[in-house]
């Protein structure tokens, strides 16, 4: 049997700790070790985006990271985006703009949309940033609306 | 499911690195794992222990008076937004931003990408024509290796086990004054993102105010047992207006450059006549600037 090692993170702005198998993948960390189910696990083989979580405040394919390369790093999930009544903005207008019919990638492009907007840029590279989270349901064009409209809102708001 | 290994090892120095692989036979390094996760998962490759290179720091680009170095460690993300890259290789930002999709792009790395040892590795041709070469660290010590003399055939290299890659080095080459430059990335697959490249082709073209090519470098992924130069097509074209008669000729000179095979992605069929048409459009794009 393969010892244990410790993994110590931020995960959703908290610190913790966890005891766990070397061979341990980030995605099985967050919803085995920590419970947090939001990421989701699809082809586990880096192509659909189900399982995208933020590291650093990049997107990355959480069944293609070994759990101890995150170790001192930090782990945003869908759990640590919004609450339900203080929802991020792009998961505001994923709802208002109808982007979640099943929920099953709803997930991964949470924060891949909400990684976008954080690095901002141009509205036409929208799509080319989504292309990694696969849909099955909504056919990406209300999910491409959605994060152009918390885009624009964004600069909106933004003071002049 | 966890990878089957038995230990990870994140070490804070190549130093430390270095002997952390010389220690165990089965020890292989981990950068951004796009490639290795899933290899462990398949039994594809095997590994007791995982050396992770996350805090070597060897991710970080940087100019020196006659060449780039990037840092092996560095993401195809931060490849794609240098400026740095973006202006003197053009080839490699565009493949960089062509490599899976954007969460991948931010964990892949150009080490791993050349280490994997794939014929489709979009890196491989931009680097090719740039004539780039590696800087290979071990415990017996540092060597460079052209990126030409790296690929050995689908998933082989000439990294021994041990061995790291540190950095890769491109020589600047200013054109003349009055020359131009053309380079681009192109490649064909099923879709344009989260694809490999059922054939890929890199072109650097230097063109003198008359027209003429001063330089012509191709090459291709995905098209052999290693990404190629096309020095056929190349000493076709050497000289040359990138006219008709050229472009034919380049056309019939590059099957003699590439050795497809057929497979899940393609017949071997197809990828000769793709590569042609790349080709094809490639020079197109030289002759109109
Ligand atoms: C969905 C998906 C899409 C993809 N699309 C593309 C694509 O379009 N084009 C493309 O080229 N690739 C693609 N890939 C493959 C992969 O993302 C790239 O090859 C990537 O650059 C590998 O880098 P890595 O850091 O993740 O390597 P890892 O997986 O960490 O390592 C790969 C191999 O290299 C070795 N290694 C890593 N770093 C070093 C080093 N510094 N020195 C020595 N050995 C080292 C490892 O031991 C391992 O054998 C895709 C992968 C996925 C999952
Ligand atoms: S489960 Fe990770 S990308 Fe599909
Ligand atoms: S809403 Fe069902 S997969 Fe996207």
């Amino acid at each position: 049997m393969a010892d244990r090692i410790t993994i110590t993170l931020t995960l959703n702005g908290e610190r913790r700790s966890f005891e766990t198998a070397p061979g341990r993948r980030l995605l099985d960390l967050v919803r085995d070790d920590a419970g947090l189910v939001g990421a989701k696990e699809g082809c586990g083989a880096g192509e659909c985006g189900a399982c995208t979580v933020l590291l650093d405040g990049a997107p990355v394919a959480s069944c293609l990271v070994l759990a101890a390369s995150a170790d001192g790093h930090e782990v945003v999930t869908v759990e640590g985006l919004g609450r339900a009544g203080a929802l991020h903005p792009f998961q505001e207008t994923l709802v208002t703009h109808g982007g979640v019919q099943c929920g099953f990638c709803t997930p991964g492009i949470a924060v891949t949309g909400a990684a976008v907007l954080a690095r901002g840029g141009d509205a036409a590279d929208h799509a080319r940033l989504l292309a990694g989270n696969l849909c099955r349901c909504t056919g990406y064009a209300k999910v491409v609306e959605a994060l152009d409209d918390a885009a624009a809102k964004e600069a909106a708001d933004a003071p002049a | 499911m966890d990878v089957p290994v038995q230990e990870v090892i994140r070490p804070a120095t190549i130093a430390e690195a270095l002997a952390a692989l010389a220690e165990r036979e089965d020890a292989r390094p981990i950068a951004g794992g796009t490639d290795l996760m899933v290899q462990l998962r398949d039994g594809r490759r095997r590994a007791g222990r995982l050396v992770d290179l996350g805090r070597l720091g060897l991710a970080g680009i940087r100019r020196t008076r006659d060449a780039i170095e990037v840092g092996a460690a560095t993401t195809m993300d931060a490849i794609a937004a240098s400026a740095e890259i973006k202006r003197s290789f053009p080839a490699l930002a565009s493949a960089a931003r062509q490599v899976g999709a954007w969460p991948i792009q931010c964990r892949a790395t150009l080490g791993g990408n050349l280490a994997n040892g794939s014929p489709a590795a979009d890196t491989a041709p931009p680097l090719l024509i740039a004539e780039a070469s590696v800087t290979i660290a071990s415990a017996a010590g540092t060597r460079r290796l052209r990126v030409a003399d790296l690929f050995l055939g689908p998933g082989r290299t000439a990294l021994t086990p041990g061995e790291l890659v540190t950095s890769v080095r491109l020589p600047l080459d200013e054109p003349a004054p009055g020359e131009r430059v053309v380079e681009r990335f192109t490649k064909v697959g099923p879709r344009r993102e989260q694809v490999i490249s059922v054939v890929s082709l890199a072109g650097r073209a230097v063109i003198r105010p008359d027209g003429t090519f001063a330089l012509v470098r191709l090459a291709f992924g995905s098209v052999a047992p290693v990404p190629v130069r096309a020095l056929t097509a190349e000493r076709a074209l050497a000289g040359r207006r990138p006219d008709a008669a050229a472009r034919r000729d380049a056309a019939r000179a590059v099957q003699d450059d590439i050795a497809p095979i057929d497979d899940v992605r393609a017949p071997a069929r197809y990828r000769r006549i793709a590569a042609a048409v790349l080709l094809d459009r490639f020079l197109q794009e030289a002759a109109r600037g």
